[in-house]
């Protein structure tokens, strides 16, 4: 075991991918398939008061154009999953009001251009603050009489909701959500304190990028079974939702999760319904692939976000008390919004004396909002980490030290009220102030500059199961329905080799179809190798017990003897009284056979959390005449409990550090005054590049979960929520002055340093 | 109307059926079912679909079909012989090159070219030719250090 | 996204590229790395593309004081001609190395670029900064013009519909001289929020920006006066600065160069 876990390894889809052998979702072949292109929305908030197809259907190639009313939806919801086409009412511009399919691409693009929509105006509300005065024009006019529409909000982590709604407040109906968490007298905690800072900051809606835009195909087998065929972070859910809005019996929905294309919350029942809806309304097999346009007009961001956020220290650095304000651009999202997740992450890995958190979900006429890394956490962090620094400014102290002056341990009670699980902040942090590039910040060229800040994430859980067969030539197939987002299929096979006795090279893992799979949930908010790895542990432990049972047959020795080593069952103390997996397995598969086939079924229900914390050095430097910020060096520190896979934890390590500086620097979904996107291509809307990110130095910090797959944490967001803020941090010392919305931009850093 | 025509893809003839306005990323993929070069974007800025044209790396959703008659076109099927990896997908599989996978071919093929200009080129020439392709999951280092090892291995 | 119907023919020489661009609505296709994206997109709909990039129009060859450039140089046949690595014309290799990707800068042609007049495009302005002048075919003859005079706005040119580009020669700056190329690029598009190409000669020196108007443009004066382009990401006032800045930048860059071919 101790050569199986903690060593960087391929992933074992590597081979494949490198050769172009993965088949993607658009990339399997379909005899009969039709092509659908959605027709998206001009008009921000509008009524539909009809469509013009003559054109479109005069298209040589073009089957059908479909309207909401032609799909056999049977809910009435407004969510995407049970709304997939509007209605009537148009709630943003990007929203697919009608789908046009044909027998080609090319003719499905040639008809989507023909189509006329007639389209009523209506007032379209944009300016998330205005939308909360009361009187405000109402960014969706007709309600949502269904109640259990759009419940993905269970998918992407657990985050209490908070206390109750303040009454007193007067908000207009586009406040679909207020939280609100109040602990202490925070009045008079400012009063008593030595530094008191506050600010307003912004963040833009921000897109996942995913490289593999949304595609799904679906169609039916003769037998009435519907087969969706797609790119999505979790096939039970989507087979869920699939089922409810086309009212179906589950076992009548088979949900194949194919590779996926990169997701990053992103991927959850957008686009299935579209392609369901047609393959059911035509009776053909349909496909869906979103251009890169459309994913990024119709799809589902990360929330725009205003924060107004106060906070306090005592002369010592002790923290005394934060109230913030959150409000976040939801959208048209009624389902869910993380003004739960982003009021309660702004507290951060520190302890407060009293609190004052709320958080307040807006509705908009701009896209539907939708998870991206770590919801609502970076966000949070950026105006945290961004007022510490001023803190430690006015008191003269070291950014790190007064971090770690009020980092939480284990037992301290958060802004949720519930006390902190083990919990690695301080060794973060302290792993962090050892790197040199922190003792060189005070010794660099004019115009460069050193920041720091730290985030975490709280992770999540959801019961999971897994099945661990061992197969006649002695390797391992491990079968689970989890969608291999982050390369947890590889953190899969060293887990049942560890558990099992095999080499890791002996172990293979599938992902199964809802029609087969063990039960999971989605992949999203840091939870698969924290949930699926122990019932991963368990079925291979279970398959290790009908392994010995027969070793111990054939070999006339008890059970409890045996030892399984390498992929060789042997007496303990004995190693020459052996056999191998393989001698076993092969003897139990057989004609005749007596063993039990050397297979094993496991599962978990995690009830204790394990959140990752993650610091970040940034070293930039401002060009003072162009605005221009170049990121020269960056360090993440992060408590990833245990590595099981150093080569995979440090690729999401980086990735989620650069997609921080993507928040930093680069990334903003633009509209006009009017709502509409103005920065809806890779040509307009900028994610970071070879050329424009540095190398990223990793800190692996092992605080082992005491419930973890051998002390593992789920470590996909901690990366990113952090690193913004150090980026912000970096750049208010170079430039000398504070940007407080994001990205910041060449003309933004510009326009501060002239003000 | 559809034309015929006939490109060199892996070493090997082939003739398909386009239209005057097909891209070679189509007729590779759904002409041909060379499904490795992937469409990630519509402005020509995410390199998912490169391949190698007459040895160099082009963007093949920009590129007409018959741009390509006769020319010699590589995808990242053909790099290497049935079977076996090309030093660069070797090093990308050993140097952790890719995550997802959905931008490896196009990246890969990229490197492909860059490589075959000679010498061991540095960070800063890798990280360069690399600017038109997009890579959301690996923060490019693990890509940039697979690169690397093969020029630094020739 | 596909482009919309068109038709498909390959010119065979320069009198059957010309004979086939009478159709109206037809469009020459060289590198394609500017046409394509505009056809995907639907803005372009050609009923005919003449594929022009067999013809033999591509190299840079120095003759008689000029530096002659076939139109269907690639860029990444510009930043390998020796010639344009020297000090006088190094700003014409600078600037390649920075426009598109690899991958773009393997088909793109220089020609190309010139025609479309993408008001934010690069190598227009090393041209107007070194005074270049295009060679142009049509059926009705030849004829010679300033790229100064050939470029009048946003994606509009004062070519004929059937002219054709078919060299772009260069004069040699004299002995003593060098040139460079700065820019400041969107970091999405990569195009230039504003870029400058500068030419410094012992007789005087030369500056024109691109990125920050209707058309790339010879500097006279400090910018205070011109018009200046401004979007949501880029304000006007913030080109105007940021093209003071390259303008100063590619102008300290090609008097070093100068400096160093004395």
């Amino acid at each position: 075991m101790s050569d199986t876990l903690g060593v960087a390894r391929p992933r074992l889809d590597a081979p494949e991918k490198v050769t172009g052998a993965t088949r993607f979702a658009a990339d399997g072949y379909v005899h009969g398939l039709l092509h659908a292109r959605p027709v998206l929305a001009t008009e921000p908030h509008a009524r539909i008061r009809g469509f013009d197809t003559d054109a479109t259907l005069a298209v040589p190639g073009v089957v059908a154009v479909l309207s909401a009313a032609d799909l056999p939806l049977a809910g009435t919801g407004t969510d995407r999953t049970s709304e997939p086409l509007a209605r009537e009412e148009v709630v943003f511009a990007g929203q697919p009001v009608a789908l046009v399919v044909a027998e080609t691409e090319a003719a499905a693009e040639d008809g989507a251009e023909l189509l006329v929509v007639d389209y009523e105006p209506l007032e379209a509300v944009v300016d998330v603050e205005a939308a909360m005065e009361p009187g405000a024009a109402l960014a969706r006019t007709v309600e949502d009489s269904d109640d259990e529409g759009g419940d993905l909000e269970s998918v992407h982590g657990q985050v209490d909701k908070g206390q109750e709604d303040d009454a007193g407040e007067q908000l207009s109906g586009n406040v679909l959500d207020r939280v609100t968490r109040e602990q202490g007298d925070v009045a008079a905690a400012f009063a008593a304190s030595d530094a008191v800072v506050e600010a307003t900051f912004r963040t833009p809606w921000v897109y996942q990028a995913y490289i593999e835009p949304q595609v799904c195909t679906a169609w039916l087998e003769p037998s009435g079974t519907l087969v969706v065929s797609t790119s999505t972070q979790g096939s039970f859910v989507t087979r869920r939702e699939l089922a409810r809005a086309f009212d179906l019996p589950l076992d009548r929905v088979r949900v194949i999760a194919e590779p996926l294309g990169g997701a990053f919350g992103g991927k959850f029942a957008l686009v299935e319904p579209l392609a369901v809806g047609a393959a059911l309304a035509l009776q053909r097999p349909v496909r869906l692939v979103l251009t890169r346009s459309e994913d990024f007009a119709a799809t589902n961001p990360a929330s725009a976000q205003v924060t107004h956020l106060k906070v306090a220290a005592r002369a010592d650095g002790t923290l005394t008390a934060i109230e913030a304000r959150m409000i976040v651009d939801r959208g048209t999202n009624a389902g869910w919004g993380v003004e739960g997740a982003t009021s309660l992450l702004v507290a951060g890995p520190y302890r407060w004396q009293a609190h004052d958190l709320r958080g307040y979900g807006v509705q908009t006429n701009r896209f539907t909002f939708g998870a991206y890394r770590a919801p609502g956490a970076p966000t949070a962090a950026f105006a945290l980490e961004s007022l510490l620094d001023e803190l430690a400014r006015e008191l003269d102290l070291d950014p790190i030290e007064l971090r770690l002056k009020n980092a939480v341990v284990e037992g301290d009670v958060g802004v949720s009220g519930n006390p902190f699980p083990t919990i690695g902040a301080v060794e973060v942090l302290e792993r962090l102030r050892e790197h040199p590039l922190w003792a060189q910040r005070n010794s660099l060229p004019d115009g460069e500059a050193v920041g720091m800040a730290a985030g975490h994430w709280p992770g999540a859980m959801e019961p999971a199961s897994a099945v661990c067969r061992v197969d006649a030539d002695g390797t391992m197939t491990v079968v689970t329905s989890v969608a291999d987002m982050s390369g947890v299929n590889s953190g899969f096979a060293v887990i049942a080799a560890a558990a099992f006795g095999l080499p890791p090279e002996q172990v293979r893992v599938v992902t199964a179809d809802t029609a087969s799979a063990p039960y999971a949930g989605a992949s999203g908010g840091s939870k698969v190798t924290y949930t699926v790895g122990p019932a991963v542990i368990r079925a291979a432990e279970a398959a290790r017990e009908k392994l010995l049972a027969a070793a111990a047959q054939e070999l006339e020795i008890a059970p409890g003897d045996l030892e399984v080593v390498d992929g060789v069952v042997r007496a303990v103390g004995a190693p020459d009284r052996s056999m191998t997996v393989q001698e076993v397995a092969s003897k139990a598969l057989r004609f005749g056979g007596r063993y039990e086939p050397i297979e094993g079924h496991g599962g978990s229900a995690q009830t204790s959390g394990a959140p990752s914390v993650a610091a970040h050095l940034s070293h930039v430097r401002v060009d003072r005449q162009t605005g221009e910020v170049t990121v020269l060096r960056h360090v993440i520190a992060q408590d990833v409990g245990r590595a099981l896979n150093p080569a995979l934890v440090e690729g999401q390590m980086r990735g989620g550090a650069v997609q921080g500086i993507g928040w930093a620097l680069f990334e903003q979904l633009d509209h006009d005054e009017d709502g509409r996107l103005l920065t809806g291509s890779f040509l307009d809307y900028a994610i970071p590049t070879a050329e424009r990110v540095p190398e990223i130095d990793t800190l692996i910090v092992e605080v082992p979960a005491p419930d973890g797959p051998f002390g593992a944490k789920g470590i996909g967001e901690a990366p990113v929520v952090g690193a913004p803020a150090a980026v912000a941090n970096a750049v208010a010392r170079a430039a000398g002055t504070r940007l407080y919305e994001l990205p910041m931009t060449p003309p933004r850093v510009w326009q501060a340093l002239r003000s | 109307m559809p034309d015929t025509v006939t490109l060199l893809v892996n070493g090997e003839e082939r003739s398909l059926e386009v239209e005057g306005r097909t891209l070679l990323v189509h007729a590779l993929r759904d002409g041909l079912g060379l499904t490795g070069a992937h469409i990630g974007c519509d402005t020509s800025q995410c390199g998912a679909c490169t391949v190698l044209l007459d040895g160099r790396a082009v963007k093949s959703c920009t590129v007409l079909a018959h741009q390509a008659e006769g020319r010699d076109v590589t995808t990242i099927e053909g790099l290497a012989p049935d079977g076996e990896l090309h030093p660069i997908q070797r090093a990308f599989v050993e140097h952790h090159g890719l995550q997802c996978g959905f931008c490896t071919p196009g990246v890969i093929l990229t490197a492909a070219d860059l490589l075959s200009r000679g010498g061991s080129p540095s960070d800063e020439e890798i990280r360069h030719a690399l600017r038109g392709n997009l890579c959301r999951c690996t923060g490019y280092q693990g890509i940039v250090e697979s690169i690397r090892a093969v020029g630094a291995a020739s | 996204m596909i482009p919309a119907e068109t038709r498909y023919a390959r010119a065979s020489d320069l009198d059957h590229a010309l004979e086939l661009l009478a159709e109206p609505d037809s469009k020459a296709i060289a590198g394609g790395q500017s046409l394509i994206p505009v056809m995907k997109l639907r803005i372009a709909r050609p009923s005919l593309v003449v594929d022009i990039s067999r013809l033999d129009l591509r190299g840079v060859e120095e003759r008689d004081g000029e530096v002659h450039v076939g139109p269907l140089t690639t860029w990444n046949e510009l930043i390998g001609a020796e010639v344009l690595q020297r000090p006088p014309l190094a700003a014409v290799a600078e600037c390649a190395r920075g426009i598109g990707d690899l991958q773009v800068r393997n088909l793109g042609t220089i020609g190309g670029s010139v025609v479309h007049a993408d008001p934010a495009s690069d190598m227009p302005a090393v041209l107007l900064a070194l005074g270049a002048r295009l060679r142009l075919r049509s059926p009705e003859g030849e004829r010679a013009l300033a790229v100064s005079d050939a470029l009048v706005g946003p994606f509009t040119t004062t070519l004929e519909p059937d002219e054709l580009v078919t060299d772009i020669a260069i004069p040699m700056p004299p002995h003593g001289s060098g040139s460079a190329y700065a820019s400041v690029e969107h970091p999405a598009s990569g195009f230039a929020l504003a870029g400058a190409a500068a030419l410094a000669t012992p007789d005087g020196e030369s500056v024109a920006v691109t990125g920050v108007g209707l058309t790339p443009f010879v500097l006279s004066g400090d910018l205070s006066d011109a018009e200046i382009f401004g979007d949501r990401f880029a304000p006007a006032e913030y080109r105007r600065a940021l093209a003071r800045v390259v303008a100063d930048r590619a102008l300290s860059a090609a008097r070093e160069r100068a400096k160093v071919n004395r």
